[in-house]
């Protein structure tokens, strides 16, 4: 018989703002195709989001979504949740807290309550709003946990968290029988800063929905050289995790050592009026585009189109960006503090605040066609080993090893 | 008689570049392109754990055995360094060189891959060599060894031109075909186009050219037990002995058993703790008892002319080339004919390939090798010797090893030493100093200025 895995998550194609949502779908299309049946349970209802999975996937019948009613946003609350602490006193923030404490707690009460009548295998949950609900179903079942963490609170506040955030998350981690976390750095973070035992995460590096997309000949020719302006690409949410600022700091001094660089940075978030301000202030506005929140399509165009892709991330569990960046053919620099430059060969990998240094990659990228070329071509050679399948196996055995001891 | 054991170990450091930043280009007021900090520390690390200590034991082993005997090759940037970071270094080395027992090869002074790129070039820097191990040895080299063994015929030929008399190269089992390697060989005999024979008998090293080369090959099984696999607990042969060695070295019988290594082995790549040094001083004593004797390069070739000689009975101090004699030689009956290494492409001793991927095997490799030797004419015209120099240092082999991505994709990235992040970071350095010679030869004649802004 086939394993049986119960699933808490956040999110879920197309409703996501984040990466936790697609990686989400690639781990259980993964699992599904390897056999593991899976229900998963979410907090909203997403109006069409089935239809979309069964119609990108359709081994996806095999999943049942079992929907709760939540006061919850997706994925995008943490974050909001940090804007409206970051701008009110401390006493004041409590007041979200509770009102975000209480609905979680919905969300725990209620999905414990329609899953109860399951049998599940293993439970897994993702990210720490759906720890609790983990935490008791596996209490409930007799079953072993694993808690996945795509992000701690720690990468969303730049090492300033929301206490009982990271209590939350410290909790669950030890409450679990085993913790996947998606890189090495993710891992580190764990162990130093959760005090989490080394020998209970393992590290599965998220997949690639992505294959190649080959660009066209003459695209890639104009792409990176001979070209009038290059073009060097942001893309994620503005938010402090993702480094917009530096990126702005970067593309301050490119444009003093090559006025003809144009800069795009794509995505929505709080912080869009200051980085407006401050592109103004650095005497950018002629040269920097931002460009909204883009769809997957027009995310594709761009990469085509970048000279290099920056992703200047101030910590960065993974940074499915990256991938995407790679497969459709843009060279790209990576934040060290990233998850994804575990992976990515192919790319030069600089400190978040080393703007300088990053500049520099930019500026060497444009100039060299041979170098745009060579991480072009080689870098998303990875992207055949990182498949969510593979990523999928791993997990499989995570379980199998749990289940066997 | 057993083989002769020949002893042959390479020294070189490159000169690592610094963090050069794109905004400092053509703004320096000198070519400071190299990391002086990491490469002296690199330097005094390698050399309180293998030079000093593996020279000290060197020089009582040819102190106490008088039938052992060594071969360096230092290499001209290592001298350099020599006399930036290590003047005790150098030192221990002219104390060996006094015993007469050590035999100097000749290689490119800045241990380039300009065998592979520019004849003049290569001339040149071998040169260049041969003059500084006069200088700091007071001996004249008379055996070539090119960078990291790169060889193939033509380059046999062009070393013989150059009045060379013995080459070093890789034993790769496709060119042995089931041969050994303990027994020197020659290469094909044939003309170079004559465009080059003019121009390596215009930049030769000797005055003349040499009628014969031997080609003595690495037994890379025997070498590589000691240099890579000395301390290799999932070896069968771990640990290994210096009597087994021993064994292993009588085994394969033929004229000589020729062990090249990196000088490195002792103490850095195999660490002192492994008990490499002690295999090292039980070996001349297992093999004086056994009746075994070291040889040099030059004197294993010597004996085997010798031998050859003694079987062919012909005066070894007859004026008719080898090569004649062996034709007479091969119309008697029963006597021996030198063996034929034929290397058609090129070999090195580089990873299980044996090739030049290591050096030119990606696009920033290429594009990086051509950027460096097509600024030669214009550097040379300068007449610069700053300019030439700084030029020369970065035609190092090390710069475009460390941009190999051949095992890049594994995830296998320790595979290669590098002292840089990546293979990118190491283009990064790399092109930026190539950028920033590049304007310096602008500031030279006004005349030089334009040409150069042509031809860049």
């Amino acid at each position: 018989m086939s394993l049986h895995a119960l699933m808490f998550g956040w999110e879920y194609p197309p409703r996501h703002l984040g990466g936790l949502g697609v990686a989400c779908q690639g781990l259980v299309r993964g699992l599904v195709n390897r056999d593991v049946k899976v229900t998963l349970v979410l907090p909203f209802a997403a109006d069409g989001s089935e239809d979309q999975i069964d119609t990108l996937c359709p081994q996806e019948h095999h999943i049942r979504n079992i929907r709760v009613a939540s006061l919850l946003l997706p994925y995008d609350s943490p974050e909001l949740y940090l804007q409206r602490i970051g701008s009110i006193p401390r006493e004041t923030a409590q007041i979200y807290g509770e009102d975000l404490g209480h609905a979680v707690h919905v969300f725990t009460e209620t999905s414990i309550d329609v899953t109860k009548h399951l049998q599940p295998d293993i439970v897994h949950a993702h990210d720490w709003m759906t720890y609790e609900a983990g935490v008791r179903s596996a209490r409930h079942h007799g079953k072993p946990l694993v808690t996945h963490i795509h992000a701690t609170e720690l990468d969303r506040t730049h090492f300033h968290p929301n206490e009982w955030i990271y209590g939350r998350e410290r909790w669950a981690f030890e409450q679990a029988d085993h913790v996947i976390a998606v890189s090495h750095y993710t891992k580190n973070i764990l162990v130093q800063h959760y005090g989490i035992s080394p020998d209970k995460i393992s590290v599965v590096h998220n997949g690639s929905n992505d294959v190649l997309h080959t660009r066209p000949a003459q695209q890639q020719e104009s792409a990176s050289h001979g070209k009038k302006h290059p073009m060097v690409l942001f893309l994620g949410r503005l938010a402090i995790q993702k480094g917009p600022l530096h990126f702005l700091e970067m593309a301050s001094m490119v444009h003093r050592h090559n006025p003809d660089v144009q800069f795009v940075v794509a995505g929505d978030g709080h912080m869009l009026p200051s980085l407006v301000q401050q592109t103004i202030k650095l005497g950018l506005q002629d040269c920097i585009v931002f460009a909204g929140k883009v769809s997957h399509t027009e995310a594709r165009k761009l990469f085509a189109q970048a000279s290099c892709f920056v992703m200047p991330s101030l910590s960065e569990p993974f940074g499915l960006v990256a991938l995407e960046a790679i497969a459709n053919g843009a060279p790209v620099i990576l934040s060290k503090q990233s998850g994804a430059s575990e992976v990515i060969g192919h790319a030069f990998k600089v400190d978040f605040w080393d703007t300088e240094k990053m500049a520099d990659c930019v500026l060497t990228i444009l100039r060299e066609a041979p170098l745009a070329s060579q991480l072009t071509a080689e870098a998303p050679r990875v992207l055949q080993r990182l498949t969510w399948e593979n990523q999928a196996d791993k997990i499989v055995s995570i379980y199998e090893n749990l289940l066997h001891t | 008689m057993p083989p002769r054991i020949c002893l042959y170990f390479q020294v070189h450091q490159p000169y690592r570049l610094r963090d050069l930043r794109i905004t400092e280009i053509g703004k320096g007021k000198t070519m400071n392109y190299f990391d002086h900090d990491k490469n002296r520390a690199v330097f005094r690390k390698v050399a309180e754990k293998c030079y000093l200590p593996a020279n000290r034991l060197m020089l009582s082993l040819l102190k106490q055995y008088p039938d052992f005997a060594i071969a360096y090759s230092l290499s001209g940037v290592f001298l350099d360094q020599c006399e930036e970071y290590g003047q005790d270094v150098l030192e221990s080395f002219q104390l060996l060189a006094k015993t007469g027992k050590v035999e100097f090869l000749a290689e490119t002074y800045y241990h380039s891959l300009s065998s592979i790129q520019d004849t003049e070039e290569f001339c040149e820097q071998t040169t260049l060599h041969i003059r500084r191990i006069q200088d700091l040895f007071g001996v004249t080299p008379t055996v070539f060894r090119n960078t990291e063994l790169i060889y193939s015929n033509e380059l046999a030929q062009t070393v013989r031109l150059m009045g060379f008399k013995g080459i070093l190269a890789e034993g790769t089992d496709h060119l042995l075909q089931g041969r050994s390697a303990n027994l020197p060989y020659i290469p094909p005999q044939f003309r170079l186009p004559h465009g080059k024979e003019m121009l390596i008998a215009r930049h030769r090293p000797f005055e003349k050219r040499s009628q014969n080369i031997a080609v003595l090959l690495k037994n890379y099984r025997l070498s590589d037990d000691v240099a890579f696999r000395f301390s290799d607990k999932s070896w069968v042969g771990f640990p290994l002995k210096a009597e087994t060695f021993t064994d292993w070295l009588l085994g394969g019988g033929g004229h000589s058993v020729n062990l090249f290594m990196d000088y490195e082995t002792f103490g850095e790549h195999q660490w002192e703790d492994t008990g490499i040094f002690e295999f090292l001083r039980t070996l001349p004593n297992i093999w004086q008892e056994r009746g075994m004797k070291c040889a040099t390069p030059s004197q294993v070739i010597e004996q085997w002319y010798e031998k050859y000689r003694a079987e062919v009975g012909l005066c070894p101090t007859g004026g008719t080339p080898l090569r004649e004699r062996m034709v007479h030689g091969r119309k008697t009956a029963g006597l021996p004919s030198m063996p034929i290494y034929d290397a058609h492409s090129v070999i090195s001793w580089a990873d299980t390939e044996r090739d030049l991927s290591a050096w030119q095997g990606n696009q920033i490799q290429m594009s990086a090798l051509r950027a460096v030797h097509d600024l030669g004419p214009l550097v040379k015209a300068t007449g610069n010797a700053d300019l030439i120099r700084t030029w020369r240092k970065l035609q190092t082999s090390d710069h475009f090893y460390y941009m190999c991505t051949k095992y890049w994709n594994d995830g296998d990235v320790h595979k290669y030493f590098s002292p840089y992040d990546s293979p990118y970071e190491a283009y990064r350095r790399y092109s930026h100093a190539l950028c920033d010679l590049k304007e310096r030869l602008k500031q030279f004649s006004p005349r030089s200025h334009k040409a150069v802004r042509h031809k860049l």
